[in-house]
């Protein structure tokens, strides 16, 4: 499979600016702009006017998690990590919003790790965040936990800790 | 001091509205310095302190300006800036100076308005065309080339205007003889400066404002201009990490440059009397004539008349470089005269850079339909 060239270029005063030409002939640019904000453009081959979407950089970084395969439901995201190097290990990382059948558990309680082989790496309550949270962790409704594991650890964690 | 404060929070207030609405801030802070002083309530006068500031302002624009330069770019796209460049430049300053002239200015008086007619507002192209979203354009790299060219040039303006008496091949090796010092200390103290960029605490806040100010004052022991000066040291600092010293600098170069705005307002007199045929006549011709330079830029590099349209659109507002150039140079009438084209053409220029794709469009349209009975066939 071959890729169109990325080209990317310098502009004084404005930014930077990434390029290429989809194989369908269709072209997407984005541009970094010294505003702090970030431009998309996209052109569909034989039309001559662009269509543009100005982002923050957290919603560029969103859209990015969007197009590298990651699913996006409402208010819970994940984010794959593939390392090619080993053995193309993948490991998907997913928010859940803890529900209220399970709040005031601890993380012991529920027997994360033994029922589905996922580890809950991180809580985020109120704008708090809690990272490597301990097993006693007792979890409230409305917690958004950060789950690490393979997608089938996720599934299973989704349907028999969360719906349990 | 009382002045400069209410000056400040006149500016504070149009800043917020400008934003708002999206139109460029500089013609604001200009009438507002001409209504609040000596031309209208004369509510605020220029003091030391606010000659202090503008001084600043001029200094922290220049400095900004001599960041940016990117002179290797420039040299590795020189055909298609060069092209574009001596066009508008050839153009506007014809017609700039023809029509000064003409209504009686000097011939120095003549070419001082001629170079501030000529010289677009690289803030307000560039943010026209991020705030517009036509970054795409491919009419929008023309333009930004065309601002780094004007900003060359304007640079080469300043060296000449300023020369004054002195010996012109004097002052251009005193110019490049800082330049080589300045950047033979930015290239051999290059670690030194990152070091001191990557501070947290408040040093490299306190490093910019010290250098700038440092250099500009070396000014008069070398008898070199302290524009050159600045713009050099911003040229020199652009090859260690220019988005640093644009990030200490930017808070100085705000603050400062709104003063030195308004109170170029402030400054204005008109009891001179004002020639209100002169000003209309010179500041449409202004936009007319960025007009003409934009068409023939368009077919010269994009093959397209209509891509001419989009260029004009987005270079017609003067602003600070033309600012700059009156107040460094000008005569009272001279200064009023320049201050009405920024006023005209930037408030034009706000509104052709909103609407120029849909003029394009719609002349192409109009041409569509005219030519299409003929197709039908």
């Amino acid at each position: 499979m071959s890729f169109m060239a990325l080209r990317s270029l310098n502009l004084p005063g404005v930014g930077t600016k990434y390029e290429f030409e989809t194989d369908k002939g269709d072209t997407v640019a984005i541009f970094f702009t010294k505003t702090g904000m970030i431009q998309m453009y996209t052109l569909q081959k034989g039309c001559n006017a662009p269509s543009a979407a100005e982002m923050t950089p957290v919603e560029a970084r969103r859209l990015g998690n969007i197009l590298t395969g990651a699913i996006i439901e409402a208010d819970q995201e994940s984010v794959e990590i593939a390392f090619s190097a080993l053995a193309d290990l993948r490991i998907t990382i997913h928010t859940f919003i803890i529900p209220k059948a399970i709040a005031g558990k601890t993380i012991e309680d529920l027997q994360i790790r033994a029922k589905t082989g996922a580890t809950v790496i991180a809580v985020c309550r109120q704008d708090k965040n809690i990272v490597n949270p301990s097993p006693t962790f007792v979890f409230e409704s409305g917690d958004a936990a950060l789950v690490i594991g393979e997608s089938d650890q996720l599934k299973k964690f989704e349907q028999e800790i969360l719906v349990a | 001091m009382e002045g400069i404060v209410l000056a400040l929070f006149v500016c504070l207030l149009l800043a917020l509205v400008t934003k708002y609405l999206s139109v460029p801030p500089i013609p604001f802070y200009i009438i507002a310095g001409v209504v609040l002083g000596k031309s209208g309530l004369a509510l605020v006068a220029n003091d030391q302190i606010s000659t202090f500031f503008s001084e600043m302002g001029l200094i922290f624009l220049l400095f900004f300006m001599g960041l940016g330069l990117k002179l290797e770019r420039v040299a590795a796209n020189r055909t298609a800036v060069l092209t574009s460049g001596i066009i508008d430049l050839n153009v506007n300053m014809l017609i700039g100076f023809v029509a000064a002239y003409m209504f009686g200015f000097s011939l120095i008086e003549s070419a001082v308005i001629a170079a501030a007619f000529y010289i677009s507002s690289t803030a307000m192209a560039l943010t026209s065309l991020i705030e517009n979203r036509k970054l795409m354009l491919r009419e929008a790299e023309t333009v930004i080339w065309l601002m780094m060219f004007e900003d060359l040039v304007l640079i080469v303006f300043l060296a000449i205007i300023s020369a004054g008496n002195q010996n012109p091949l004097l002052l251009f090796l005193k110019i490049a003889g800082v330049l080589a010092v300045l950047y033979a200390l930015a290239h051999w103290g290059k670690e030194f400066l990152i070091s001191i960029l990557d501070r947290d605490d408040e040093l490299p806040i306190i490093f910019t404002f010290a250098a700038v100010l440092t250099t500009a004052s070396f000014s008069m022991f070398l008898g070199v201009p302290e524009t050159m000066m600045v713009i050099a040291l911003g040229a020199a600092f652009a090859t260690t990490d220019p988005d640093a010293f644009e990030q200490h600098a930017r808070p100085f170069k705000d603050v400062f440059l709104v003063t030195f705005f308004v109170f170029f307002g402030v400054t204005i007199d008109f009891s001179g009397g004002v020639n209100l045929l002169m000003i209309t006549v010179i500041s449409g011709l202004a936009v007319l004539s960025k007009f003409i330079s934009g068409i023939i830029t368009g077919v010269v590099i994009h093959d397209s008349a209509l891509a001419g349209i989009e260029i004009w659109g987005n270079t017609i507002g003067r602003g600070e470089f033309s600012i700059a150039l009156a107040s460094l140079y000008g005569s009272p009438l001279v200064a009023t005269t320049i201050a009405a084209v920024v006023i005209v053409t930037s408030i034009v220029g706000s509104f052709t850079a909103k609407y120029c794709t849909n003029l394009r469009k719609g002349i192409m349209h109009v041409g569509r339909r005219k030519s299409s009975p003929r197709r039908a066939h």
